[in-house]
Order: C-alpha cells, then structure tokens, then sequence
C-alpha cells in the first residue's frame, strides 16, 4: 500500500516536472500590508504599475509570491514583469501558473530574490500592460467631435491575500473627465484621479471602478504584422515589415471633409503621421504598399536610430485601416556572430513600430542561408514555434530554411532579442556564384563547338572558295611585306657601304637581297597565278 | 594599313577575316541597338518607380494576375463580376489573352528557375523587352528588303523613334507593345515567304500569326490594325495587277491564309469573324483572285490564244456576278457583319464624330495634327521620301510590299493619332534604306578631303564639291553644319514627358524641390480598404480599370467600352440634377461615386473638362434624349462654369460632386474664393448643399473625390 502511495507521488511528480503544469496554492500567512497602484490611461493603452509591500505572517520562508490578473482585464493582458523596489535592474521571474479552485482566473507566480523570512517584508513592483481595454463612448463620432473612451475595471486591488492598506491613482489622457466612480475617499486634481486609502479588504475582492475620460491618442493597431529577416552570408541582413494597421478608437460617423481637415485642423483621434524608429544601421528603407511607392515619408538618421516618419497614403479615422509594407538592409556584422561553421543571430523579436504600439498577431519569418542545419532558437518569452518552411529565391536549388514564429498581443515591452544559432558550411556561400559560372562557360563552350564546327551536310564550293581566296590575298600581302623590307636593308646596306667603302660586303649583301628580292617576287606572281584561277573557278560556280 | 597599326584594337579587328569582321560589327551594333531600346524605356522606372501606367494596362495587368495565380483554365472560365454591374464580363472569351500568356509564361518560366520575380514587374518590363526583339527583328526585316547596312541603321533608329518610345515604354503593358514585334516578325517571315516561294517560310508565317493572335484579331476591337490584316492580301493583289503574280506567291498566300485562318479561330473570341465580318473579306476576295488568276495561267499555257480569250471573258462575267450576288445575300442575311463604326472612322476621320461620340471622345481617336508627326518621327519624315525613291529605283515583290505598307499607313496614321505606331517601324525600316543608301553612294568620298592636299594635282569628279558636302552634312560631327545622324538622338529630351507614370502627378515647388500629386493611388487605396468588400463605385469609363485593378472593388463602366447604353446611363447620371441622378444611382445600386477635379491643383484632363463627352454620350440614347449638349452651354454658346454658365450645368450631379465646398476654398493669391485654376474663373454656384450624397473622401489634393450615395430616407421621417 505505502509503495503504491509513493509510487503515484512519484509519478505526479514526474508528471509535474514534464507537463510543466504550475500549480500553487494560496499561502495564507501572506498579507498585503501596503499597496500603490497607479493606472495609465493616458494612452489606447492601460498600463498599470503596482508597488506591493509583502509581508510574512507565517512562520516558515516563502519562495514565491501570487499575482492575479483582475478578471477584467484578463483577456487583455500583453505583457507583465515584475522586479524588487530595491533591485531594479535585476528582474524576477514571472511565470504562468495555476491555482485549484480558481481556474477562471489568471495566475502569475513572482519568484522572490530570496526566500522571505517570516516577518520580514518586501516590496515588489509589478509592472503590466493591457490592450483593448479602454472602450470607445460613444462609439461613433463625427469629424469635428472628440473622442472619449471609457475605462471600467476593479476599484481594489485584486489579490489572492489580504490587503491591509491601498492607494489607487488613475492618470488621465486630459482633465476633461466626463465622469468617474465617486466612492470616497477621492480626489481629482488635473490630469490625476486619486482613489484611498482603502483599509482591510479581504482577498479577491471586487467594486466597480468607471472612469470617462476625452482621450484623442490614436487608438492605431496592428491588426496583422508579418516581419521577414532574410540572412545573407555575403554580408546583409534584409528585414522587411507587412503591416495591417486599423483605427480601433470612435469610429467615424458620417462625412469625411477635406476642407475641414485642412482648414481647422479636426478630426482630434485621427493618426496623420507616425514615427518608426530603425535601428541605426539600418539602409535603404522603402515604404511601398501593393499598389507602389507610397511617397509621403521622412527619414532621419539619429545617432541611436534611424527615424522614418511615416504617413500612410490617407488620414486613419475611426474605423479605417489601411496596410503598408517597410523594409531595410542592416549589415549583418552587427546581428550575425560566428565561430566556425557555428552561426548565432540575435536580432528583435519585433521591432519599434510607433509609440505604445499594440501588435494583436505577429508572425516572424527568418529565411536562413541554403544549407543551414542544427537549428536552435531561444526567445525571451513564449512564443509557438509552427512547422518551418522551405523558401525559394534566386538560384536555390534545394530551398532555404524558414524559421516561422507566432505571437499575440504585443507591446513595446516586446521589443527582445531572441537568439538563433545554426550551423552554415562555408564554402555553400560559393555555390550560387560558381553556378553561374558554370552556366555561362557551358553556354560559351557550345557556342564555340557550333560556330568552329561545320555541320552542313552539303559543300558551299563558293563559300570554300572566297576563304581560299582570303587566305592567298594574305599570303600576297605578307610576301609584299617582306619585299618592301628588304629595300629598306637594300638602303642599310647603301649607307653601310657609303662609311665603310667596304665593297666586297656590299656586294655579297647586295647579291643575297637580290636573290631574295626574285624569290619573293616569283612568289607573288605564283599567288597571283593562283588567285586568277581561283576567282576564274569561282565565276564559275 | 600602316595607319590603322598604330591602335591595337582596331589591328586586333584587321587581323580577323572580312567574314569574322562582318559579324562581329553586325552583332555589336545590333546588341547596342537593342541594349539601347531596352535602357531609353526605363527611364520612368528610374525617376519614379516601377509602376504600371495610364488605364487599359491596369485592366492587363489585374488579368495577367489572375492568370499567373489560378491557371488557364480558371482565367478562360472567369466570370468577372468586378465590372460593369449588374452585367458582369466573361473575361475568358472577350480579350486576346496573348498578352497575358506571354507573361505569365515568363513568369512561370522565371519562378521555375528560381529567379524570384513579382508578375509586376514581368508586365512593367515586357514591353522595353518587346521593344529590344522588335529592333532585332527589324534588322532581318530590312535585310531582306535591302541589305544588312540598310537594315542596321532601320534598327537603331527604331530603337529611339520616339512614336514607338511612347506607347513601349516600360509600364506601359499593353497589347501595343507585343503587337509591333509579332507584326513585323510577320511581315519578315511573309517576305521571306515571298522571296523563296517555300511553304517552310509561309508556315512559319504561321506561327507568328498565332503569336500575335491578338494583333491580328485586335482589329476588330479597335479597328486600327483593319489595314494591316488586309496589307498581305493587298500586296498580293498589286503584285497580280502589276503582273508579278507567280507559283512562289501562290504557295505562299495560300498556305498563309488557310492555315492562318483557321489557327486564328480557335481563339474563342475570334470565333468566325474571320470568315463573316466584313473587314475580313479583302483577304478571303484576294484568296479567291489567287486561284483564279493561278488557274488562268494554267489554262493559257495548255489553250490557243484564241479559244482562251473568249473563255477569259465569259470566265470573268459570271464569276463576278457570282461573286457580287453571294456578297449580296450574305450581307441581307446578316451573315457578313456590317461595316462598324471604327472601320468608317479610319476612311473618313468624320465619321466617328458625328456619329458615335463615344469614339470621338478618345484622345487617341483624333485625327493627328501636323506638329505631332514631326515630334514622334522626326528627321526620318524627311529620310522617308528618300527611302520610298529608293525602293522605286530597284522594285522587287519585296519592295512593293514595304512601299504599299509605308503609303497606307501614313494615311491611317493621318486619321488616327494611335496609329502613329504603326507608322514609326515602316518609317524606321524605309529610313534606314534610304540613309543607307545615301551613305554607301557618299561615303566613298569622305576621305577625299585628306588626300586631296597631298595629291592635288589629281583630277577631281565633276560633281565632287557637292558630294563631299552631302556627305559632310550627313555624318561628319566636325562640321559646321549640325550632323543629321545625330539629330534623332539629340531629340529625344521631348520624351521626358511620356516617361512619367501618368497615375503618378509631379510639378515643381516654389523653392524648386519636387512635389508629387500621388491622390490617384491615395484615394484608390482608401476605396479598398475603407469600403464594404461589394461596394458598387460609379465613375466615368476612363478610370474604371484602375478602380477594379487598384481598388479592387465593383465598377459600372470601365475602358472596355462594350456597352454603349450603359455608359450613357453612367453620363445620364452625371448631366442629371440631383433628384433624377438618384434615381439612375438607385436603379444601378450604387453605393459610391468616384470623380476627378482639377481646380484646385490645374490639372487638366478631369471630369469637368470631360463633362460635355458625358452629356454628349448620355444623350446618345433614348432613355437619355431628355439630356441635350445645348442645355450646357450659356446662350453665347461658350461652356462656363462661372456665374454666366448655363444653369443647367451649375445644378447637375457632376458640377455639385467637383465643386463642393470648392466654394470657400482660397487657391491662389489675390483671387477669390472657389478660384478654379483650370478654367481660371470663379465658379458660379458656390453655396450649396448635397442631399443624396455625402461626401466620403477627397485626396489631399483634391484630385479625387468620392461621395457616398445615402440610403433612401426612413419611412417615417
């Protein structure tokens, strides 16, 4: 019976280790003994920060501490880390987690720097990002009109432990508030709405919280983003962004007038012009979209950035979108390291795209040299990893290696590097080049087996006859050639007999120009005689 | 031969045989003329980017599209129903697909050997391609009229004529680009054909009939190339009146006209025209006369000369009554289609104006002014006449041919500005004979001028002086006097114009800098992605293409121009007052309407300017006689759009869609309000108020605007 018992403990465990299924549970001794929670709303997007001073009634250490999503919020949540208030730059650990009895709910585990001792007491902050949560009221609009949006969330602060004491500062777009939940104490000063302290509130505990503010930021979204990093060995890096954006504020209502727009300068939550930053490297940008060059754009080189300021073919009202294609060169000394045949590329999961960015789909293509094997990737959060593909570009023959990623809901926090490593034999980088070669040296060789061979059935007299001819009329005019060379040694030899008087040798060498003279004269009139029967049997053909 | 030492390039080249040397000279300057015909076309591809142009190639290119991506079969069986609404087109069976097979053939081609290319960028650059084949091809064309040098001077002037620059350059996909090279492949191949009497040639005649099948079969959609189906049959019957007929043009013709004939047919859009439709018929008559005539000849050898003359006669009489009765019955019975209006057009450049305006109101329909055959031809109007005295001097069968396709196409070309086109190659190919034949008689005494010190005492020809000059003019850039050669070149600066992408404006700032008007593409876009997926646009004919193409949504009319009555019921729209173009709008369920205006930028081709071609065609039908042209003018009979224009035009549909709000807009300094710069007036009805419409978008420059149609009004309201 003890062995069975063990033996499923064991196996639980097993199970545990291997699913990597968390699950916690709720550590009673734990109190919040202070909570600050401040509320960005100044943007489309909600950003919370909370400062949790924790306490350990109990007796024994706890390793962790339990973060839960308030239920309003929980499906929008992007991103979420957390550090300690005395530890900033080192992060905590921050990962998934469940609690039985509480399977609706969104559990984070916050893995302490040390054990807490009992007693003892820690601050934490935990810093959160949501999209889509702030709803546009009313939802449709006019051009002239502006937009107000409306927040409705949890007064208190949502926590599986109890809370002893907590403040709550919601930070608005504008001090034009239309309204927000009076539960006192409260304060609103101009573009802050301050709400506690609220004392001794039990764990999961819930009221409501309704904020109407005007809030004109463009509400832009990527709806679909599909980032392609094509990996050249010869030395770039080519990366290129397929954007879906859309105007999630108020949508539009009625006319759009140019003339107004121009005029007065309405249309308050439209997006004009964004800015892309690009890393510094980066070279010969192109914003295009299917139907061409969209030629509305700056670019700016900054020291740390390359700047583009972007403005898509027309004004983004509510409920319009419109896509675009980006992309750049960036040298690939600067993102691809090696050792040996062993390649690491570290790059940007995504990259910046305009500020306070939301990102509902992403899609990450790296298109790795022909060849490459042993791929490894490493990410700095979850991402699903779907079947890789084969892509085929110029003069592959065996197709590259396409690693393809997948993610939802992304925010500037996103903005990592992940690592790709992966094994290139170098000398592949030749191939392609060689193939050309190869091509066209083939291409040269038939050309010239063609041309130098004859591959006429038949004999074309009159063809045969003009290059007889061609060649007797060389041979003419080199015999032609050496015979004036010779009265110029006919000459030589006049002047050397002129200083030297030396009249037997002139003589001699007189007699040998001569002789030589009459030979290639012979031989000219012999050429001639050729060429006559020649041309005379080639009048006849 | 000393002299020539000194260069080692030129000693390297006098090494090679005359053979060798030959070739080698001919390759190299026909490579650079084809080079040279592929880079001058680039040039919109450089200043702006590569991007189709002007309206029927977007039509081309969407189908070239579909056809890559979803296969023949799918692109033959293709219903569009992006297109004139309700009535949809069957793209399959009412285009020539030649065009778009070429292509999506190169693309295939092209992605199978992994060399990565967007269908974009095969439609952008085939026509510069197109163009350097057809430099090529005319080089073999004019060979075999004249000889090598004539036809290597015929080729590089084709390669910059600027009348073929304009309508190849890359962008410009049109069928025109492809057409020029399978015509003139076609009438080599039927010299050749010709020359050597063999069914080799006459097939292979063939063969580049069904390659341009829809050069030849574009006739009846335009009507332009009518002439040049008929240019074959036509020069065979010159050749049987001036006696020249013999067994080498009859196995020619006859194989080319059954074989091409029924190759042709099995185009589904083809069909039995060329059978039934009476611009058909010159070369089934010409077909016909071939036999005859070859019969004759049979009959004479085997016959007395008397006997044959009474059988000649009585021959002729009944076939022609014969003949003359079929004709007759068939055309009664419908079964030879009627002449159409283009046809007419061609042979009295009046006609299409006063009787079909929709004709008329194409800019490329107009009859050519004088000033435009000398800016797309330039020095080769004059090398023509000496080119054409040439071939005279030395007639042969092939000559007649090119002096009968140099005569009649500088007729058509007269009558119709898109014509030009044909014109420039017979022009390129007769001014090539012509320069070299001025050249080879003159060039012998250009070295003369060197020698002449040296040798003074040696007797110079009579005619000397004169000669040298000829030839100084023609070729010598020292001279004083400017060097003909180079004037074609140096003229190419008019260009600049024809090589911007017309979906693309540009004008120059006040500080210099350039500006681009890109609102085309802009309010596209818009359309496409900030409209319902099956929104109905309505705009006029001309940009109905670019809409379907770029916008991607369902239009009334675009440039396929098939149905008259429906284009009028688009004019009627536009010329109505607001309450009866509601009404069309309903009937027709059209959910936006798309028009251009130009006052506030000065463009001036927009659809104010075009307004009267819609009041004219609206009115053209019966539902429309309501609409008269006169009701548009002011009393003056002057077309203003200012205080004194006609009220009828101040409350129409089309003036209130470009106009509005236009009122309070301030243009140019020290004018008024609603200063329209096209018309350079004030416009006459500025406060107003739309009731059916609303104003949707208008592009940042207000090229485009668009306006949404509203819904009927709530019943009880």
């Amino acid at each position: 019976m003890k062995t069975l018992v063990l033996f499923v403990y064991l196996l639980q465990a097993f199970i545990s280790a291997h699913c990597k299924v968390n699950q916690d549970v709720i550590d009673a001794n734990i109190v919040n003994s202070k909570v600050e929670r401040r509320l960005d709303i100044a943007t489309h997007l909600v950003k919370t920060w909370t400062a949790i001073t924790v306490e350990n009634r109990g007796p024994s250490a706890v390793r962790s501490y339990l973060f839960v999503v308030d239920p309003s919020l929980q499906e929008h949540l992007s991103f979420i880390s957390a550090v300690a208030k005395d530890h900033k730059d080192e992060k905590l650990l921050v990962s998934e987690t469940k609690v039985s009895g509480h399977n609706d709910k969104l559990f984070f585990r916050i893995t302490l720097r040390s054990p807490l001792e009992s007693g003892k007491t820690v601050t934490l902050e935990v810093e959160a990002v949501y999209s889509h949560v702030l709803k546009p009221y009313p939802s449709a609009i006019t051009q002239a009109e502006k937009q107000f949006v409306v927040l409705e969330t949890n007064l208190y602060f949502y926590s599986p432990y109890p809370t002893t004491s907590q403040m709550t500062t919601v930070i608005t777009a504008s001090s034009n508030v239309e309204s927000y939940t009076k539960t006192k104490p409260v304060s609103q000063s101009d573009t802050s709405i301050n709400y506690g302290p609220f004392e001794d509130k039990g764990p999961f505990s819930e009221a409501t919280l309704r904020i109407h503010e005007e809030n004109n930021s463009p509400f832009m979204t990527v709806t679909n983003l599909e980032r392609l990093i094509e990996i050249s060995h010869w030395g770039n890096i080519a990366v290129e962004e397929h954007i879906d954006i859309r105007h999630t504020g108020a949508v539009l209502k009625g006319p759009f007038s140019r003339f107004d727009y121009q005029r007065q300068q309405d249309g308050y939550s439209s997006v004009k012009q964004f800015k892309t930053s690009l890393p510094a490297s980066a070279r010969d940008v192109y914003y295009r979209d299917e139907i061409g060059n969209i030629s509305t754009s700056n670019l700016r080189e900054m020291d740390e950035s390359v700047d583009v300021e972007l403005r898509p073919r027309f004004p983004l009202f509510g409920g319009w979108k419109t896509d675009y294609i980006l992309g750049y060169n960036v040298p690939s000394y600067e993102y691809l390291y090696n050792k040996g045949d062993h390649y690491a590329l570290k790059m940007r999961f995504i990259d910046h795209i305009y500020d306070d960015m939301v990102v509902d789909k992403m899609r990450l293509k790296i298109i790795l040299p022909e060849g490459s094997k042993d791929i490894e990737l490493k990410v700095p959060f979850e991402v699903q990893r779907k079947p890789d593909e084969v892509h085929y570009t110029y003069l592959d023959t065996l197709g590259r290696p396409v690693v393809v990623l997948h993610k939802e809901n992304l925010v500037e926090q996103h903005i990592q590097d992940f690592e790709l490593h992966y094994t290139f034999q170098r000398w592949r980088l030749l191939q392609e080049p060689l193939m050309i070669v190869g091509t066209f040296y083939l291409l040269f060789l038939v050309v010239i087996i063609y041309v130098r061979l004859d591959f006429s059935i038949t004999k074309d007299e009159a063809k045969e006859s003009r290059m007889r001819v061609s060649t007797l009329v060389d041979e003419v005019q080199s015999a032609h050639d050496r015979r004036s060379a010779l009265y110029q040694s006919y000459d030589d030899a006049v002047n050397k007999y002129k200083s030297s008087k030396d009249m037997t040798a002139f003589i001699t060498s007189r007699k040998k120009i001569d002789a030589d003279h009459k030979l290639l004269t012979q031989q000219i009139h012999n050429l001639q005689a050729q060429l006559k029967t020649e041309s005379s049997e080639a009048a006849e053909k | 031969m000393k002299k020539i030492q000194g260069t080692w390039g030129l000693q390297w080249l006098m090494r090679m045989s005359p053979d060798k040397q030959d070739t080698l000279l001919k390759m190299v300057i026909l490579t650079l003329a084809a080079i040279l015909s592929f880079s001058t076309r680039l040039f919109s591809v450089l200043r702006f980017e590569s991007v189709i142009h002007e309206f029927d190639p977007y039509f081309n290119y969407r189908t070239t599209r579909f056809l890559a991506e979803e296969g023949f079969y799918n692109f033959h069986n293709w219903f569009d129903d992006r297109a004139w609404y309700p009535l949809g087109r069957i793209i399959g069976g009412t285009i020539y697909p030649g065009l778009m097979v070429t292509s999506a053939l190169i693309y295939h081609v092209m992605n199978f050997l992994h060399l990565t290319i967007d269908v974009r960028n095969v439609c952008v650059f085939l026509a510069p391609l197109f163009s350097s084949f057809t430099t090529i091809v005319t080089f073999y064309f004019t060979k075999e009229l004249k000889d090598a040098s004539a036809g290597l001077v015929a080729a590089s002037m084709l390669a910059i004529v600027p009348g073929y620059i304009s309508r190849s350059v890359a962008g410009s996909y049109d069928n025109e680009g492809i057409a020029i090279f399978c015509m003139l492949l076609t009438y080599t191949l039927w010299i050749k054909a010709v020359k050597t009497g063999s069914i080799f040639w006459a097939s292979f005649v063939l063969f580049s009939i069904l390659l341009h099948g829809e050069c030849r079969y574009l006739v009846s959609s335009w009507g332009g190339y009518v002439f040049l189906i008929n240019l074959i049959p036509l020069h065979v019957l010159m050749l049987m009146i001036t006696g020249r007929f013999s067994h080498r043009i009859y196995v020619a013709y006859s194989t080319v006209y059954c074989l091409g004939t029924i190759l042709s047919m099995q185009i589904s859009f083809v069909g039995f025209q060329p059978v039934q439709s009476s611009e058909h018929m010159a070369a089934l008559g010409v077909f016909g006369l071939c036999q005859i005539h070859a019969f004759v000849d049979f009959l004479r050898s085997k016959m007395s000369t008397e006997h044959f003359n009474i059988l000649f006669r009585s021959l002729v009489l009944l076939v022609g009554s014969v003949v003359f009765a079929a004709a007759a019955v068939a055309t009664a019975l419908g079964k030879i289609a009627p002449w159409t209006g283009r046809f007419y057009s061609l042979l009295d450049p009046s006609y299409a104006k006063n009787n079909i305006p929709i004709i008329a109101s194409v800019s490329e329909h107009q009859p050519t002014t004088w000033s435009s055959f000398y800016f797309d031809l330039q020095l080769l109007m004059f090398l023509f006449p000496v080119g054409l005295y040439y071939c005279f001097t030395k007639l042969t069968d092939a000559n007649i041919f090119i002096i009968m396709y140099g005569v009649t196409s500088i007729y058509f070309a007269g009558v119709m500005v898109r014509l030009m086109l044909v014109l420039a190659p017979v022009m390129c190919v007769l001014g090539g004979i012509g320069m070299s034949a001025v050249l080879t008689t003159y060039m012998k005494n250009l070295d003369n001028p060197m020698k002449k010190e040296k040798k003074s005492t040696k007797k110079i020809e009579s005619n000397y002086p004169l000669k040298n000059e000829v030839d100084c003019h023609l070729c010598n850039p020292t001279n004083d006097s400017f060097p003909v050669v180079l004037h074609l070149p140096l003229h190419l600066g008019h260009l600049r114009s024809l090589l911007v992408p017309s979906i693309v404006l540009s004008a120059r700032g006040g500080d210099g800098s350039r500006i681009i008007f890109d609102d085309f593409r802009e309010a596209y876009y818009w359309l496409r992605h900030n409209t319902p997926e099956d929104a109905k646009v309505m705009s006029w004919w001309d940009y109905g293409y670019q809409i379907t193409a770029m916008a991607n949504r369902t239009i009334l009319v675009d440039n396929n121009t098939w149905n008259n009555t429906h284009i009028s019921r688009v004019g009627q729209a536009m010329a109505s007052t607001e309450e009866k173009a509601y009404e069309i709008m309903r009937e027709l369920d059209v959910n936006y309407v798309l028009v251009i205006f130009g006052g506030l930028t000065g463009y001036s081709s927009d659809d104010i300017n075009k307004f009267l071609w819609m009041v004219r065609i609206g009115g053209s039908t019966d539902r429309g006689s309501h609409i008269k042209e006169w009701d548009y003018y002011t009393p003056q009979g002057e077309f203003r759009v200012d205080k004194e224009g006609s009220p009828v035009l101040l409350n129409c549909l089309m003036y209130k869609m470009c106009y509005y709000r236009f009122g309070s807009v301030y243009t140019e300094g020290g004018k008024p309000t609603g200063y329209d710069r096209v018309r350079n007036t004030e416009i006459g009805n500025k406060d107003f108020e739309l009731d059916v419409l609303e104003e949707a978008y208008t592009t940042e420059h207000w090229l485009v605007r668009i306006y949404k149609v509203k819904d009927l009004d709530n019943r009880g309201a």
